[in-house]
């Protein structure tokens, strides 16, 4: 089974919101220049080279520093590069901590794509972030990409004194391919015992390779990460094992069987996109287990729309209220 | 088909937010005998909640009541419409709000705050309906008289101030249901083209049988023992928790929920209704229909009326504004 060819989606996709349309014309001219398949994931890459910024033009003028560390990788695996971001006045306190996780199908970009996040974050709530770099798909099929993300988890918690961050703060945070990698940590925080996470922040995220909902039919061929660009990450990722239950829930964590006892998860999606039923399915399958999942489903977005259209008046309150989750679950006040 | 409610969770339940379970459990200090048939509150229902002006509270929002036409052979309908006291060169958007409370209890001044906060927030002219109740008016009386409401803001628009393509129909619980069925109708009728159905924590499927109407069973502010007594009022004992009832009473049953307006579709994480919610908005989508959809984390059914001071409870009537804010600009 395979997805259909482009454009030949066989459901009335929702639509756009009025306002956010320019802003997808223009991600799909930036960021989606060469449609993904097999044979154009390195050529992908190349062009995500010259869209995400260095982080010193990112953090210029910022209130934070930033330091890049290798770390221990998974048993047996490479170790790791780090960006840790700091504020540049560090609390006395121990600090709330965010591991982000980039997007890029798994199979694109680095850790630079989630940085921009974590130097808000430093600047406003003064979070201590680590950028982890894992490795990418085809060359190193799943889970090699939440190992190496897991890794820094754990690493996250045992330096927690020498990084100044509070143990019981840490959370899980990341878009797209990212917040599929964030869904797949918290299983394996809690299947392996590891580190409690305080959260497990999911925006847009990858969960499901089977790539076949209604929402993934209704964007096939249109829209930002349509249904043909996640098929090919997908393929990529899971190979041959694709489409079968030999997919590890740490590469796809909507094959995991039980999903009781994770760490509370805020689960954010457009309504017009790829992903939106994948992550309401993720989320009632935790809310049956008594398991804590926030959703919200905004009207009319794009994948990744609050990110690229930050000033339409769905990505404001888009934004607005992931920010008064993170209060909620990381205990920050005001 | 047997439906009952046992008075505890049988199935583990999504825990509440601490500000929401400090609220409960305040509300757990003066526990309140639980609805019957023979209980249902009816006299002085009027006078339980203060009154417009204390509601208004100085802010420059007038209110008038009136009688307008019920339903083809029924009485007429009492309304009150709240206004900005502005002028405004140009129409203003219109609301219509429908109360809460199962279809079995409440008054249109219950929700008096709710209505008055979105004139004075968003500059529109709100109708808020009272319609009539079960078990004395079984359904469909209810959601006829509701319609009617709509029938006569959009017909008297221009009278009122109020751009007719701009018509919000909303409410919370039972009002969520009845806004949800208007909508319906509205469509299946060809009468006014809604700009939006705001649809807050609806009551939506009588069939009681999803997982979360099975774990707010004796825990929360809308239980199941209430809903299954609310179902029974409204649709009779025969169809209480048929998926045979009507899809105009039970939305959930809608066969057809393409080609509606816009949804907002916003429920708490920890009550009943939970999952038929989230369920609606999947099926409008499916049909490439608009609705956002916000499940808030540890919410209480009503939270945002019960705790509105709560972290949750702000964020979530800001999403609503923003909404409001989005349908009202563009339509």
């Amino acid at each position: 089974m395979t997805a259909a060819p482009a454009g030949t989606g066989s459901v009335v996709p929702v639509p756009y919101d009025p306002e956010l349309v320019e802003g997808l014309a223009a991600f799909l001219d930036l960021v989606e220049v060469i449609p993904l398949r097999a044979d154009t994931i390195l050529a992908n890459r190349a062009h995500f080279a010259t869209i995400i910024p260095p982080i010193a033009v990112q953090a210029a003028g910022r209130p934070v520093t930033w330091e890049d560390r290798l770390i221990p990788g998974p048993d047996g695996a490479p170790d790791v590069e780090v960006t840790i971001v700091r504020p540049s006045t560090p609390s006395p306190d121990p600090a709330p901590a965010v591991l982000s996780i980039h997007g890029g199908g798994m199979v694109l970009g680095t850790r630079f794509f989630g940085t921009p996040e974590l130097i808000d974050l430093a600047e406003r709530y003064g979070v201590v972030g680590v950028a982890v770099e894992y490795r990418l798909a085809p060359e190193h099929p799943g889970p090699a990409q939440a190992e190496d993300c897991y890794a820094a988890l754990r690493w996250m918690a045992a330096h927690a004194a020498e990084l100044g961050i509070d143990p019981d703060r840490i959370l899980a945070s990341g878009q797209s391919a990212g917040g599929g990698l964030s869904a797949a940590v918290a299983l394996m925080a809690r299947d392996r015992g590891g580190p409690r996470l305080a959260g497990q922040l999911l925006g847009c995220p990858m969960l499901d390779d089977r790539n076949e909902t209604v929402s993934a039919r209704q964007y096939d061929g249109i829209g930002a990460w349509d249904r043909n660009n996640n098929d090919t990450a997908w393929t990529a990722i899971a190979g041959a094992d694709r489409f079968t239950d030999r997919v590890s829930p740490y590469t796809a964590p909507a094959r995991a069987v039980d999903l009781a006892d994770l760490a509370p998860a805020y689960i954010e999606v457009g309504a017009a996109e790829t992903f939106r039923d994948e992550a309401v399915d993720y989320a009632s399958r935790i809310w049956a287990t008594g398991g804590q999942a926030e959703l919200h489903v905004w009207g009319g977005g794009y994948h990744g729309f609050h990110g690229f259209s930050p000033d339409a008046v769905v990505s404001v309150a888009a934004n607005a209220a992931r920010d008064s989750w993170l209060r909620r679950v990381l205990r920050l006040g005001g | 088909m047997t439906v009952t409610a046992t008075g505890h969770p049988t199935v583990t339940p999504v825990p509440f937010d601490p500000e929401v379970q400090a609220v409960l459990d305040a509300i757990a200090l003066n526990p309140q005998p639980a609805l019957t048939r023979e209980t249902l509150p009816r006299e002085g229902v009027d006078r339980m909640f203060p009154d417009n002006d204390t509601v208004i509270a100085g802010r420059a929002v007038d209110w008038e009541d009136r009688v307008i036409p019920g339903p083809a052979g029924a009485p007429d309908v009492e309304i009150t419409i709240f206004r900005p006291r502005a002028a405004s060169g140009s129409a203003r958007p219109g609301f219509l709000n429908i109360h809460g409370g199962g279809q079995i209890v409440g008054h249109r001044s219950w929700e008096t705050g709710r209505v008055v906060d979105i004139v004075a927030e968003h500059g529109a002219v709100a109708i808020n309906v009272e319609y009539r109740l079960a078990p004395e008016h079984p359904s469909p009386a209810g959601l006829e008289d509701c319609y009617a409401a709509l029938l006569w803001l959009h017909a008297h628009a221009a009278e009122l101030g109020v751009d007719p393509d701009r018509i919000i129909v909303g409410g919370g619980s039972a009002g969520g249901c009845l806004a949800a069925g208007v909508a319906l109708l509205a469509r299946d009728r060809r009468g006014p083209v809604l700009a939006g159905q705001l649809l807050l924590c609806p009551m939506l499927d009588n069939t009681n049988t999803t997982v979360s109407s099975r774990q707010y069973d004796g825990i929360g502010t809308w239980q199941r023992e209430t809903n299954l007594l609310a179902w029974s009022c409204l649709l009779g004992d025969e169809l209480a928790f048929s998926p045979d009832a009507s899809g105009y009473a039970a939305p959930a049953h809608a066969a057809d929920v393409s080609g509606l307006a816009p949804a907002f579709i916003e429920v708490g994480e920890a009550e009943m209704f939970r999952d038929e919610d989230t369920q609606y908005a999947l099926r409008i989508w499916a049909t490439g229909g608009q609705a956002e959809l916000h499940v808030w984390g540890g919410g209480a059914h009503g939270f945002d009326m019960y705790m509105p001071d709560a972290e949750v409870s702000r964020a979530a009537l800001a999403a609503r504004a923003s909404w409001l804010r989005r349908i009202w600009s563009r339509a």
